[in-house]
């Protein structure tokens, strides 16, 4: 097991096709950082995230995932990655369980088949996503938004105490995005970390304990977000947001209906 | 059935047939799953060069052709993962390289009618020792897929989160590949190398319109080979026709029987969820 933060980069730059995409980037991401990278379309947010896995090369800097560098870094079980996809993708149909169970490769053995605690905490991904009761149904088939649940609870089956996560809110409807609030705010106070890149952070907005801003390529702000303002920064608010309350909130109920 | 059995070539056939019959659609499965439904098909192409190789210089043209098209395959890997738009271009290349190479070492050697049932298949000349070495590669084929199909499974759906899971990507698409083309020469003996694709591809395509997962499609992808493989056999010997085409019309039959039965199907199945979505929709 290796120790340190989840990420540390220092003058990360990236270069894709002859163009400078990162240039030179200071980061580092604590345990329990709930950390939104924004910034506008084109400022490198998605290749910085996937700078900080080693699945795009530094062309200068160093980047560090537990205190290792990517290409020597073992202990992938550690990471759960939710790309930016606008569908589930491949050409076979694939149930939503089967494509969630493919998470947990990184902590299973090719020698060894799938046990109890594997189909368990598929279980636990598909029933935090809201999405138990379509575990049997071909992924390909759910809308857009539920798509998306799908490759968080792909992410989330492998038990990862870090997860990165790509514009997980693009083109997901409020209700979808109310129920990954909820999630994430269950991640969070068990202690791990999230890293997520957003254009828009509407209901997670509450949930983030630091921002980056990136503009071509370098960070242009760092540090917490805006502080509350109106009603909520109000004495005696105390932050319970509708998604937060102890019944799901309506758009989450309408799933079931009929499913 | 008891009387095409008697005759030794035809149950070394039927053997054969079955073995294409599971092998080509297991495999098929993830090649479809990674949207590369041609890569057999080069395969076939750039083992004809194989074959050529083999006879010319009088080894085995098995040999060769296995050789060859998993030198073939490791370069198309190469450079489907280098390059993201040219890559279709040299992958065109590479196959009328090969075909081309194929047919001039043929004809060198003066095969011009082996090169023609290498191309078409000649499922009858097979002999036993030809199905001990099929049998062998049909048997690594399998062990392969049950072993590494969790992985590629992975690879096969997004590649980059395969990566970042920590699996060894890299060895697994050249694995793939590889495979492909090890069922590329189990079959090319029956089915002939301009044909071999689509078994690897026709019986999934037929399967994914009638299942919902991907080990159901596989399994079922893998029913409808076998199938077709021996009915395909047995109806060329009755009706004396070219087995190779034979088995790919019944597989293609196959597919279009499945494509109605899923429209029927899926027709019945989404009238009820139909009133969900406008559920949905009158909420948003």
């Amino acid at each position: 097991m290796t120790t340190g933060d989840p990420f540390t980069m220092t003058g990360g730059r990236v270069r894709l096709e002859g163009r400078e995409v990162l240039r030179g980037i200071d980061l580092r991401v604590a345990t329990g950082d709930m950390l939104a990278v924004l910034g506008p379309n084109g400022s490198g947010k998605s290749t910085l995230i996937r700078a900080l896995l080693g699945l795009v090369p530094l062309a200068g800097g160093r980047t560090e995932i537990y205190g290792v560098r990517p290409a020597r870094f073992r202990d992938w079980h550690r990471v759960g990655y939710v790309p930016q996809r606008l569908t589930v993708g491949g050409g076979v149909p694939a149930t939503v369980r089967e494509v969630v169970a493919s998470g947990r490769v990184a902590r299973q053995s090719r020698w060894r088949p799938s046990s109890r605690a594997d189909r368990a905490w598929v279980d636990r991904a598909l029933a935090a996503v809201d999405l138990t009761d379509r575990a049997r149904d071909p992924a390909q088939e759910l809308s857009g938004g539920q798509q998306q649940r799908v490759l968080i609870a792909r992410a989330l089956a492998g038990e990862p105490d870090v997860l990165v996560m790509d514009e997980p809110t693009a083109g997901v409807d409020t209700g979808n995005q109310e129920t990954l609030a909820a999630t994430l705010a269950g991640l969070v106070e068990d202690g791990r970390t999230v890293v997520l890149v957003a254009h828009e952070l509407g209901p997670l907005e509450p949930l983030i304990t630091r921002s980056v801003v990136l503009e071509h390529g370098r960070v242009v702000h760092e540090g917490t977000p805006p502080p509350p303002e109106g009603e909520c920064a109000k004495p005696g608010h105390d932050h319970v947001h509708p998604h937060e309350a102890a019944d799901p909130p309506a758009p989450l109920r309408s799933w079931s209906i009929g499913a | 059935m008891t009387e095409l059995l008697q005759l030794e070539f035809m149950r070394i056939a039927l053997v054969i047939a079955v073995l294409i019959g599971l092998t080509a659609p297991a495999v098929g499965t993830f090649i479809v799953q990674r949207r590369l439904a041609l890569l057999g098909d080069g395969i076939g192409h750039i083992a004809l060069t194989g074959i050529g190789l083999g006879l010319l210089t009088g080894t085995s043209p098995v040999l060769g052709a296995l050789v060859v098209s998993a030198l073939g395959a490791v370069v198309i890997e190469v450079l489907r993962a280098r390059s993201r738009t040219g890559g279709d271009v040299a992958l065109a290349i590479l196959f009328y390289g090969g075909l081309a190479g194929g047919v001039l070492l043929t004809n060198m050697q003066g095969g011009g009618t082996s090169m023609q049932s290498y191309l078409f298949g000649s499922i009858s000349s097979v002999t036993v020792s030809d199905l001990y070495v099929i049998a062998a590669l049909a048997a690594a084929v399998l062990v392969i897929v049950l072993l590494f199909g969790r992985e590629l499974f992975l690879l096969c759906q997004d590649e980059e989160v395969a990566r970042a899971s920590g699996l060894p990507t890299r060895f697994l698409s050249l694995l793939i590949a590889i495979t492909a083309a090890v069922t590329v020469v189990i079959a090319m003996r029956a089915i002939g190398l301009l044909l071999v694709s689509a078994l690897m591809i026709v019986p999934v395509a037929a399967a994914q319109q009638l299942t919902r997962g991907f080990r159901a499609t596989m399994l079922l992808a893998m029913v409808i080979g076998v199938l077709s493989a021996v009915s395909g056999l047995v109806g060329s010997f009755e009706y004396d026709l070219t087995p190779g085409p034979s088995i790919v019309m019944v597989t293609l039959a196959v597919f279009v029987l499945a494509v109605v039965g899923g429209a029927l199907t899926r027709r019945r199945a989404h009238r009820a969820p139909a009133e969900k979505v406008e559920v949905e929709a009158a909420q948003a």
